[in-house]
């Protein structure tokens, strides 16, 4: 193992802890656990026997069983593969062993993931949305995740269920999706206060 | 005190607020209007042109007169309607738009002078001398016009933004919308209800009218409480939908704390984005006035509005008033006002066979001819068939007849089309998806509008395979208007049609005589319909002036259409909060929060902050510290953070092939583990990017970009994957941000990387100059590493993944402290590959060719990559500057990038120009400053002498033409 | 505007960038014979009709699928969208 200590993509110096916050019934965590990596079909290349890959718009959890690891549907015969607390090793060669024969690029750090959960059921998650992304959430439940801008930021949003998304970003924007989450966060809190 | 009894008031409570200054009371429900109302306030601004004294004339959005200042400070904000106004405890406003006290406004001697300021009256005036315009007519006219002034500070509310998406959105929620928006919400559709207003009901709440012989605001709160315990119905109260845009789309604005003091850590306004399948306007109707001679004074006002502040605010402008009417409506007005116990002088009816619906008296047969009251009503004359008396009365309602709301049905060029049975512009051709219903559409009887709202709603969920059944609606009026059109009342005198604008009768009668007859002339010459309230009150009543002069038909004079907003709406609200940090996004380096604890100087490159340089103590100038790093790199070892350099992961079995077709030069030869320097040209034969291109595996390439272009690049590289080459087996990936990647430079970079890998042969021998390979570093961390040069020296780029990038600085710093090891940034970046010679985003501009960088011969003609057929262009390989290195021949002297270059001696004009500087810098090394730039026939002109011109700050700067490399001309740095 | 993607339902255009006339899809051989005037006509010629236009679009912020959308420049009426990998290799096939 390196001796070099890694940071968060929202850590300062020596900041090897995940961001949290909490405004009212959403909490925001910052998740620098996940292992990521790209994996694309070759042309001609059927869909991989041992797991059934989304489809358009489509996230899978946990589709290995017991190994923590999913997938969401990124573009045609694309899909970015989401490996639980698989951050540290070489996730890439892993998914590399359990999809062979596609092509397979190491994600894990070009992304900051954010986990964000209500403790209030969907309400504050959908409104939380609805400030930030122009998502259409009649289709866009528990198994649904999408590309889309986010303060002119190019994001992927998973449904992980009712009650919870997360949000990947641009690692080097991660101080500037953690701003636009929280700022929006907090305003939803005020108004609620208010109302 | 003219406050009547009843009322949506809440006269529990009181709220106290200013106006000019002074303190009054009023009540929840109240607005700043029907507060002012019941207080005897009558006069609230100055007119636009004529600074005439004006009053209240309408009870909504539409007003064109009570335009006031609200609040104060930073926060105060002019030209708001305070018929819309809803009142706070401590709200302050200013009327606007007098010099003086607003009862004594100087600026009034307009009035006097209105002979001369008729229509086009400017457009006439200030022609000449032409000179005059700017330095005379212009400040003048620019002074004297415009009503609020700007407070010149800051916004300090926040604003937001939000997308919302519905089955169906409905507008307005009158009796037709709530209708609407009941029966498609007990279907189950997603609905969306939006009102202008912050009470839900519209005009029933201004009415006296009952509803299932109860009244009307029991039902509005039976259907409240209904939709308020339906999920899939969102209420938006106080949300004005502005506009309707293409697919559906709908602009809104919800006010959300402009009723409150202040928003506190809250938004003031937020903008909606609105995707809706299906909508139903149900924007109501707006009432129209009648011109007659002097209808501007305080206290005249639409005799709707009246019955509104009477009705719902409990205010009158007046203990005594008359109506002028041609229709029923206006008897109403009389009726409900004697019933709150308000004297009604008179009912002036221009019908023949009008009869009084009460015990007040009725004029038929009769008009209002002229009126009296220096700052607000006191009489007006009445012509009538046995001849004409002056009635007594201090405020006067007007009632022409209703304008249907077109407007959001007319913004995708949907024309109004006059209906003669209705006397009104029905909706034309609407967007798609849309329904009008309710007064809108011509359906303005209560009974009319709730079942025409209920039917849109069906009929717009059946187009969505949503089945909706018809709910049961109350009993309610269904009495029609026996409207018999008047559109003005004939006369010498002044007699208004647009109030915010002081546009007469007499002025559309001259646009006439002009010949500024089509509609669309007529608003721009008189300057009807323009500003705040876009001609709400005023625009078809002009049309139907028009009409009469020229004996046309009202359907073949025709109208102007609408365009969004529909009532103002504030550019701040428009940015939807993007100001401050959430402007656009910043992106940042992984060593970032390193440079940062370093002290580091940061620039702004595109959404990058980079490290520009890392200033030490006693360094008081950053020259100091930029020569400082370049000769540190050039003497030992320099480190700096290149991540923001695109990287693009390509992988598979066409991989090569599909890079050759990208890159002008030969990228499926390269050898696995090597790396090729790679240009990009755009299809018309131009430089569009260039980078490396590392060969990792034999079907496995990473190619990186420059800064500036690695989104435009990705996004050719995909054209070329799916339009150009789709049977190539190619896939794509971006790892820029994956990837932290360090610059290690110097003549002692070998030697400090040894101390990191582990056990990698560094030798030259193992692995050479544009070698590459994968490899681990400080004890088992996986890294790629590549033997590239952009400063000259023998350096190398490591990268590892993001997270350890900041930690694997700290250790290069560390461990190469005896080395000399030192952090650079960008300044000393770009010193040091401008002394070398390389290429850069200024030599890269997009108009440059790959001949001009002294780079044509890589353009291979034996493959078809983009770009390449046309570099071959006559006009291109003709061109002869390339680029050249520039010395200044005073060793002190300038090289300032942008100046032109000339010979010596020449005449200074575009077709002796020679090319221009593209970089410059003092170089360290050389002793002075330096330059690079394109120069025709360069490559022949060594040692020349030429100047370069910098006019904007008169400088011409003798240069001799040198080799553009200025260190290591033969690159035996690079390979050692 | 809306685009009507066809594999994740209508999207909203600011998703998209846009680049123009379809007809960027049928590059000439830059090998073949006569290839300086058919690049001419390739890289300077462009349709921009009043009325059925069929364009490119690039869902940029989205699935990075480059999309033919077949518009009305008039109304903005979209008629259609396909993906233009699709649209490229059956022109192709067509050959």
């Amino acid at each position: 193992m390196t001796d070099l200590i890694p940071i968060t993509a929202l850590g300062t110096p020596g900041g090897t802890q995940p961001q949290r916050a909490r405004f009212g019934a959403l909490h925001l965590a910052e998740d620098d656990s996940m292992g990521l990596a790209s994996f694309s079909l070759r042309r001609g290349q059927g869909a991989p026997q041992a797991v059934a890959l989304p489809g358009p718009g489509g996230f899978l959890g946990g589709f290995a069983q017991g190994q923590g690891i999913g997938a969401l549907w990124m573009a045609p015969d694309q899909w970015l593969i989401l490996g639980t607390g698989q951050a540290l090793g070489d996730f890439a060669a892993q998914v590399a062993v359990l999809l062979p024969g596609g092509c397979v690029t190491d994600q894990t750090d070009a992304w900051a993931g954010i986990e964000i959960t209500s403790d209030a059921g969907p309400g504050p998650i959908e409104a939380l949305m609805s400030k930030l992304v122009n998502i259409d959430l009649a289709g866009f439940g528990p198994g649904r995740a999408t590309r889309t801008g986010l303060e002119h930021m190019s994001v992927f949003v998973l449904r992980r269920s009712e009650s919870q998304i997360a949000v990947l970003g641009m690692r080097s924007a991660a101080a500037s999706l953690w701003h636009a989450l929280t700022t929006a966060a907090a305003r939803l809190d005020h108004a609620r206060g208010t109302a | 005190m003219t406050r009547l009894s009843g009322g949506l008031i809440d006269r529990s409570r009181t709220l106290s607020f200013t106006f000019n200054g002074r303190s009054y009371p009023g009540h929840p429900g109240d607005t700043l209007v029907s507060a002012l109302l019941a207080n005897d306030v009558r006069l609230v601004g100055r007119s636009f042109k004529y600074h005439r004294p004006r009053g209240v004339f309408s009870a909504g959005s539409e007003e064109p007169n009570a335009l006031v200042t609200l609040g104060s400070g930073a926060r105060a904000e002019p030209n708001t309607r305070a018929t819309v106004a809803e009142l706070f405890d401590g709200l302050e406003a200013r009327s606007q738009n007098h010099a003086g006290p607003l009862g004594f406004d100087l600026l009034a001697v307009n009035d006097l002078l209105s002979p001369f300021l008729a229509a086009g009256f400017y457009y006439k005036t200030f022609m000449w001398p032409k000179a005059f315009w700017e330095k005379l007519y212009e400040p003048a006219i620019r002074r004297a016009a415009g009503l609020g002034s700007l407070s010149m500070q800051p916004d300090p509310d926040a604003y937001d933004k939000g997308f919302l998406h519905c089955d169906l959105l409905v507008i307005g929620a009158g009796p037709s919308g709530l209708s609407a928006a009941l029966t498609a919400a007990r279907a189950g559709a997603k609905v969306i209800l939006a009102d202008e207003d912050f009470r839900l009901g519209g005009r029933l709440l201004a009415e006296s009218h009952t509803v299932d012989d109860a009244p009307a605001t029991d039902w509005i709160a039976g259907v409240e409480a209904e939709l308020a315990s339906l999920p899939n119905l969102r209420l938006m109260r106080r949300t004005t939908v502005w506009g309707a845009f293409d697919h559906g789309i709908y602009g809104a604005v919800e006010r959300v704390a402009d009723h409150l003091p202040d928003p506190g850590a809250g938004v003031r306004q937020t903008l909606w984005r609105i995707t809706a399948r299906r909508v139903v306007l149900a924007a109501g109707a707006t009432e129209r006035h009648i011109p007659f001679a002097n209808n501007d004074r305080p206290g005249i006002l639409l005799a709707g509005a009246m019955r509104a502040y009477a009705n719902r605010w409990a205010a009158c402008p007046a203990q005594r008033v008359a109506i002028f009417t041609n229709n029923d409506d206006g008897h109403r007005t009389a009726l409900d006002l004697l019933g709150k116990g308000v004297q009604v002088a008179a009912v002036v009816d221009t019908r023949p066979d009008a009869t009084a619906l009460g015990p007040y008296r009725t004029y038929p047969a009769a008009q209002v001819t002229n009126t009296w009251g220096r700052r607000g009503l006191t009489a007006i004359r009445v012509a009538h068939e046995g001849g004409s008396d002056w009635v007594t009365c201090d405020a006067l309602g007007v009632s022409g007849g209703w304008n249907p709301n077109v407007h959001l049905a007319s913004h995708q060029r949907g024309r109004p089309v006059w209906d003669a049975a209705a006397q009104a512009f029905l909706p034309g051709a609407c967007p798609p998806g849309m329904i009008v219903a309710g007064a809108a559409a011509g359906q303005g009887s209560t009974h009319a509008a709730l079942h025409s709202g209920a039917k849109a709603a069906q009929t717009a969920l059946a187009d969505l395979g949503i089945v909706a059944n018809l709910p049961d609606l109350p009993r309610a009026e269904d009495t029609p208007l026996n409207l018999r059109p008047l559109w003005h009342v004939p006369g010498k005198r002044r007699a208004w049609v647009d109030f915010q604008n002081d546009v007469t009768v007499n002025d559309i009668a001259l646009a006439h005589r002009e010949n500024m007859r089509p509609v669309e002339h007529l608003k721009r010459w008189t300057t009807l319909g323009m500003a705040t309230d876009q001609g709400k009150t005023a625009n078809v009543t002009a049309i139907a002036v028009m009409a009469d002069l020229t004996g046309q038909s009202i359907a073949a004079t025709g109208t102007t259409i609408y365009r969004p907003p529909y009532t103002p709406v504030s550019l701040a609200v428009l940015g939807g909060g993007d100001t401050g940090a959430q402007f656009r996004p910043r992106r940042l380096t992984p060593t970032h929060p390193w440079a940062q604890a370093q002290g580091a100087v940061f620039v702004e490159v595109g959404p990058w902050m980079r490290a520009q340089y890392f200033p030490r103590p006693g360094e008081t100038h950053w020259r100091q510290s930029v020569d400082r790093e370049v000769l540190a790199t050039r003497a030992g070892v320099g480190l700096c953070d290149v991540t923001t350099l695109g990287k693009v992961d390509v992988q598979g079995a066409d991989a090569g092939v599909f890079l050759d077709r990208l890159y002008c030069n030969p990228m499926a030869s390269l050898k696995v583990g090597m790396v090729r320097y790679g240009l990009m040209l755009r299809e018309d034969g131009h430089v569009f990017d260039d980078g490396t291109c590392a060969r990792l595996g034999a079907e496995h390439y990473v190619v990186t970009t420059t800064t500036a272009q690695a989104g435009p690049v990705f996004r050719q590289m995909e054209f070329a994957r799916q339009c150009l080459w789709p049977d190539l087996d190619v896939h794509l990936i971006s790892t820029t941000d994956a990837w932290a990647q360090i610059s290690v430079a110097g003549p002692q970079a070998r030697a400090l990387l040894g101390r990191v890998v582990d056990g990698f042969d560094l030798s030259n021998a193992a692995f050479p100059f544009m070698a590459c390979a994968n490899l681990t570093v400080c004890g088992g961390l996986r890294a790629r590493l590549f033997r590239i040069s952009f400063s000259g020296e023998l350096a190398y780029e490591l990268a590892v993944p993001a997270r350890y990038g900041a930690a694997l600085m700290a250790r290069l710093v560390d461990l190469g402290a005896d080395l000399g090891a030192t952090p650079y940034g960008t300044e000393a970046l770009g010193v040091l590959r401008i002394e070398k010679g390389h290429a850069a985003g200024n030599e890269l501009n997009g108009q440059t060719t790959a001949q001009m960088l002294g780079l044509g011969r890589m353009v291979s003609a034996k493959k078809d990559a983009i770009g390449t057929v046309m570099s071959r262009r006559e006009g291109l390989v003709s061109d002869t500057r390339i680029l050249v290195g520039l010395l200044p021949v005073d060793a002190a002297g300038p090289v300032v990038a942008g100046s032109h270059l000339f010979a010596e001696g020449a005449v200074q004009q575009t077709d002796t120009d020679q090319g221009w500087v593209t970089s410059a810098c003092y170089s360290p090394h050389v002793g002075s400053s330096i330059g690079l730039g394109f120069l025709a026939d360069g490559a022949a002109r060594m040692g020349e002498v030429i100047v370069a011109a910098n006019p904007l700050q008169r400088q011409n700067v003798r240069l001799r033409v040198v080799s553009p490399h200025f260190i290591d001309p033969d690159g035996g740095r690079l390979r050692d | 505007m809306l685009i009507p993607h066809p594999l994740l339902g209508p999207r909203d255009a600011v998703e998209f960038t846009y680049l123009g006339d379809a007809s960027l899809l049928a590059r000439p051989d830059g090998l073949a014979e006569g290839a300086d005037a058919a690049f001419h006509d390739y890289v300077y010629l462009r349709d921009n009709p009043a009325g059925v236009h069929r364009e490119l679009w690039y869902h940029e912020q989205g699935d990075r699928s480059w999309l033919v959308v077949t518009r009305n420049t008039v109304t903005h009426e979209i008629l259609g969208a396909e993906l233009a990998r699709d649209v490229a290799l059956a022109m192709r096939g067509a050959k």
